[in-house]
């Protein structure tokens, strides 16, 4: 008897570990995210009540704080300027580390890594001393140098595969019809890399958008963006406060998210973080 | 045709100088200038360890070292070991489950970690809804889950599950069907399966997310600052409290230098197996 009834035992067993995983890994995943969800439109949460005592009031408050608005304006200056400085130094090269064939190449592109290969937090401090000597703190380029460090690795790797992965004989048709290489890379290179070059401005945008702790050091006290100011709002404000200022900086990456979502199937997002 | 070859050597040079300049103001000049400042003594003359050795002097830093590698070991063991089974999972299963565990796990991946910081510290604090729920329940006594090493260690665990997952299930996508069926004909069990072809053939892609998620804990600072306690506190924490509050910038820089020193054969690792795993591809 029991040999009848054990496979289907352990195939209900199975089963139901595989569901208490799931069911385990999605409230350790969604649960802070929800909890934060309903402080933003908390008036007050006393312990132990399950629900708050809705309110709108924090919003009014964090959308009236003149820092805020100086802080959103700082992030949608700065993170933009980063990520279109390094496409426009950045594709170039891409496309030479993956066509052309030029000296030290493996190295060059390899070095690249090297801001990931140190600790970023020291790596902050080093640029922090640095910029304290050439007068850069609490300036704008320093805020925007900072947040060169994590977009230059993106906007190099993931174009570099992407112009790899491009038939070469496509490129040699538009030679061959007689366009000259910039008209063959403009025309026909380029369109067809679009969707990976999106997918590099888009990881090194939120990079650069989320960059907090490179800018705290660097941006104090006059060039704060989002992040840093969020640092002061979780430190000293209620609850609530944070948390509607952490739907407010959640909401660029949101839309470029949606924005960009056809562009993002997994084998792309795999690319932008396997680095 | 060597002319050709000279011409494109000089182009591709070029085109890759500008990127490369910025890159090496920003991570060699900088590595390179505090390295030289932490040797050079404050009242002048040759090159000394005496920073070094006045930084080491404090019992609080040597505290601070220890608490740091140790805190990163054990987040690194607990990301690893809950993402290896979830990339394998996604990789062999096609179930619905598999769909929904999918887009579940990167969902972090789009949250700005101070936000997930902060979240963290709503969901564990005492009087949080861990706390609430579990007092519902009956239980009235429990660890603290924040402000200390254990709300580290599972912010940690919660920022970085989608980074190890993404580059093991790389990697696993990457090795093929048939080797795998072809070990099943010869009577290998799921086990056996794993040790002697799975685990070897991923070796490279484990090695990125390892050294990956070494350098990023112990490198980080938000987490620790917003949701670890006050001391010991994490090198990260320490060295900023020192350039940014008590205006010791050689002290901090000297800190972020031992940082390096630490990090120096992970970091190198690093390098080794993405370079590896380039050859691979390329």
């Amino acid at each position: 008897m029991s040999g009848v009834l054990w496979p289907w035992a352990a195939a209900a067993f199975r089963r139901a570990a595989g569901a208490a995983a799931l069911l385990a890994l999605a409230s350790f995943i969604l649960g802070p995210l929800l909890t934060l969800l309903v402080w933003a439109f908390a008036g007050t949460w006393l312990f132990p009540n399950l629900l708050p005592e809705f309110s709108l009031r924090w919003w009014a408050f964090v959308l009236g704080n003149a820092d805020v608005g100086k802080a959103i304006r700082m992030s949608l200056l700065s993170a933009p300027t980063a990520t279109l400085i390094s496409a426009v130094i950045c594709i170039p090269a891409a496309y030479a580390f993956a066509r052309l064939e030029f000296p030290a190449k493996r190295a060059l592109l390899l070095s690249f890594l090297s801001a990931n290969a140190f600790p970023k937090i020291g790596l902050y401090v080093s640029i922090a001393t640095l910029l304290y000597r050439l007068d850069l703190m609490d300036t704008f380029t320093g805020v925007v140098l900072i947040q060169l460090v994590n977009t230059l690795l993106f906007m190099i790797w993931i174009p570099t595969g992407t112009f790899r992965g491009i038939n070469r004989n496509l490129e040699e048709a538009a030679r061959d019809a007689g366009a000259g290489p910039l008209r063959t890379f403009f025309q026909i290179t380029l369109p067809i890399a679009l969707p990976g070059i999106m997918v590099a401005g888009l990881f090194a945008f939120i990079a650069a958008f989320d960059e907090a702790q490179g800018t705290l050091i660097v941006g104090t006290p006059n060039h704060m963006t989002m992040p840093v100011l969020m640092y002061n709002l979780v430190l000293s404000y209620p609850q609530p406060v944070g948390a509607v200022f952490s739907i407010l900086l959640s909401l660029p990456s949101l839309v470029l998210l949606l924005f960009a979502q056809r562009y993002l199937r997994a084998g792309y997002l795999a690319a932008g973080y396997s680095l | 045709m060597r002319g050709a070859g000279l011409r494109q050597g000089a182009l591709g040079l070029a085109l890759v100088l500008p990127p490369l300049l910025v890159l090496g103001f920003l991570v060699a000049l900088p590595a390179v200038t505090a390295v030289l400042a932490t040797l050079t003594p404050d009242g002048g003359g040759g090159p000394t360890l005496a920073n070094y050795a006045r930084v080491l002097a404090a019992r609080t830093l040597r505290a601070d070292i220890v608490f740091t590698i140790g805190i990163t070991l054990v987040s690194v063991a607990v990301v690893f070991a809950l993402s290896y089974p979830l990339a394998l999972y996604l990789r062999f299963s096609r179930g619905r489950a598999a769909r929904i565990l999918g887009v579940l796990f990167v969902v972090p991946l789009f949250v700005p970690v101070v936000i997930a910081s902060f979240a963290m510290i709503t969901f564990l604090v005492n009087h949080g809804l861990v706390s609430t729920l579990l007092y519902r329940a009956g239980v009235r006594a429990f660890p603290r889950l924040v402000y200390n090493g254990t709300g580290i260690m599972l912010t940690q665990v919660w920022v970085n599950i989608p980074f190890a997952v993404l580059i093991l299930g790389a990697g696993l996508q990457a090795i093929d069907d048939a080797l795998i069926d072809g070990a099943r004909d010869v009577g290998a069990g799921p086990l056996r399966t794993f040790l002697s072809i799975i685990l070897p053939l991923n070796a490279v892609p484990t090695m990125i997310a390892l050294t990956l998620l070494f350098i990023g804990v112990f490198g980080s600072f938000t987490i620790p600052y917003l949701v670890g306690g006050n001391a010991p506190a994490m090198l990260g924490v320490t060295m900023t409290n020192y350039l940014t509050q008590y205006l010791r910038r050689t002290e901090a820089v000297t800190i972020a230098v031992l940082a390096f020193l630490i990090a120096s054969v992970v970091g190198a690792v690093y390098v080794a197996s993405v370079s590896r795993r380039e050859r691979g591809a390329a």
